[in-house]
């Protein structure tokens, strides 16, 4: 395969794997309680994170993380206290994080909105090999959360207060699910970029589940489907010479549309 | 002597500024079977979420098997079915995958579930009699047996007192039959139950004290009223409306 020859494409192509594997891992349990737009808020505030870093001449990746789980966790506190819905903070957290990133690049020497342009959309092209060091530091990290903390995370995304009476570690594990998006969607911010980071969340896991009946099932087919999404998205981009972030989630979108027929035959047969 | 379960002294719940419960005494003895009986609105629902610690009190004391509710940290001794109308979640799960869950509380981090762990899912799947949906998608089941699902989760961490909210409420006469042989099972074991009705139905016979609430305060409390005249008839319908309410079926006439 010629486009093996490049090292830009054979480090893109681990990213890919990782992220293909991890953001869907992570998005079953947010789709689980009915929060798939929160890598999305998440990644609104991460732009702010992203000019930040601009602003004080640091690595915008760095500070982009550090906003996103301050972000995440403030939303989660919020919802935990109940003085919003897990809906308006997500719309506050929207507006913020975009007005928030704008607002910060027009003060950072240099800094146009076009700067944050690479982050919206993702560059996975430009993926160096530090780059590539944090990302599968940071992928691995999130699939070992959520392979230790699996049976746990399911408990409380099933029913929160179930959870409390049964003596789970219920604000520790609400966090640690916060936290872990956040990571997941700054990590996913150069593969698809960050308007488009939740599409990898949340896309395979609507996938998986037009076909399977378990949780199990559904969290195994994501992270399959959000794999082969993101390395042929990939591929697709190298040769016709289009996004990788864009093509990445358009296959993905195909593949649901296919699993809605395929489900929808299946139980036709059934009946 | 052991403690009792549940010791509740002068418990006052505020909400939104509102006074929900008011000085209100209740003590649960183990191996006791308790109805939480009033009308719509009356606390009822509340009181058992404070039980269980969700609600905080706003004055009062709460102690668990003996232990004050702040330094309390046995939880699986407890069992909790809150009310829903559906088992939920965004994801499909199977039947054994939300029963299972009933259990981790008592399951280790890092360990896989052992013999005597698949064998008390497998006991309380039996109970509720969905043994043989183990491997199907809740959502494919009726509301009914919905309600039996979530009521295996709480029997799944074998519970020494469980505590249900409305667990008849819009269940089909069948499912109501299970329940209650499922709580007459743990309450044979010597297990405990707390439970808030609206209608008891089938599990009229289990009950040996009824706690009635009227405006957020104890307004009895001892052995379940007997239904008398008309009232005994399992089937009569009330055409006369309590309290502004419409009418509805009743076993008892504290609706």
């Amino acid at each position: 395969m010629s486009l093996l020859e490049f090292d830009f494409m054979r480090r893109a192509l681990v990213a890919a794997v990782l992220v293909g594997l991890a953001a869907p891992a992570i998005g079953t349990f947010l789709v689980q309680r009915k929060l798939s737009l929160m890598g999305d808020g998440i990644g609104h505030i991460a732009l702010t994170g992203v000019a930040l870093g601009f602003l004080l001449g640091t690595a915008p990746v760095l500070t982009a993380i550090v906003v996103a789980i301050a972000g995440a966790v403030a939303i989660e506190l919020v919802r935990e206290r109940g003085r919003a819905s897990g809906d308006v903070a997500l719309a506050l957290l929207f507006y913020g994080g975009i007005a928030g990133g704008v607002l910060l690049i027009g003060l950072a020497p240099g800094g146009t909105n076009a700067t944050l342009v690479g982050y919206l959309f993702g560059s996975l092209s430009s993926v160096t090999g530090t780059d590539l060091v944090v990302i599968v530091a940071l992928s691995v990290a999130v699939l070992a959360v959520v392979t230790v903390f699996a049976r746990e995370l399911f408990a409380v995304c099933q029913d929160e207060e179930v959870a409390r009476v049964s003596g789970l570690p219920v604000r520790f594990l609400n966090i640690l699910v916060a936290v872990s998006a956040a990571v997941t969607v700054t990590v996913a911010m150069r593969v698809v970029g960050l308007l488009l980071v939740s599409a990898l969340m949340v896309v395979p896991v609507a996938t998986s589940q037009q076909l399977t009946r378990s949780f199990r099932a559904t969290l195994l087919g994501a992270c399959l489907v959000g794999a082969v999404a993101s390395v042929s998205g990939l591929v697709v981009a190298f040769y016709a010479d289009v996004a990788p972030g864009a093509a990445t989630v358009v296959l993905a979108l195909g593949g649901f549309l296919v699993a809605v027929l395929l489900g929808s035959a299946r139980r036709l047969v059934a009946r | 002597m052991t403690a009792p379960v549940f010791d509740l002294t002068g418990g006052q719940v505020v909400l939104g500024g509102r006074r929900i419960l008011d000085d209100v005494d209740v003590r649960v003895q183990a191996g006791e079977f308790v109805a939480v009986l009033g009308a719509n609105g009356s606390g009822k629902t509340t009181l058992v979420r404070a039980l269980v610690g969700l609600v905080p009190l706003a004055a009062g004391r709460l102690e668990l098997f003996g232990t004050p509710l702040r330094s309390f940290r046995d939880w699986p001794r407890l069992g909790y079915v809150p009310q829903r109308l559906a088992v939920g979640g965004g994801v499909p799960a199977t039947v054994g995958e939300v029963v299972a869950s009933g259990r981790t509380g008592r399951v280790s981090r890092l360990r896989r579930f052992s013999k005597d762990d698949r064998r008390a899912v497998t006991h309380a799947l039996e109970d509720v009699g969905l043994a043989d949906r183990v491997h199907d998608a809740v959502a494919t089941l009726s509301g009914g047996q919905q309600q039996r699902v979530l009521i295996a989760r709480a029997l799944a961490g074998e519970p020494e007192v469980l505590v249900l909210d409305e667990p008849t409420a819009g269940v089909d006469a069948d499912s109501q039959d299970t329940l209650a042989g499922a709580l007459g099972h743990l309450s044979n074991a010597g297990g405990s139950v707390v439970l808030v009705a609206h209608e008891l139905g089938p599990l009229a016979g289990l009950i040996g004290r009824a706690v009635v609430l009227s405006h957020g305060r104890v307004v009895s409390d001892g052995p379940p009223p007997q239904p008398e005249g008309h009232h005994a008839d399992p089937h009569h319908v009330h055409l006369h409306a309590h309290e502004g309410l419409p009418p509805q079926r009743a076993g008892f006439g504290l609706t």
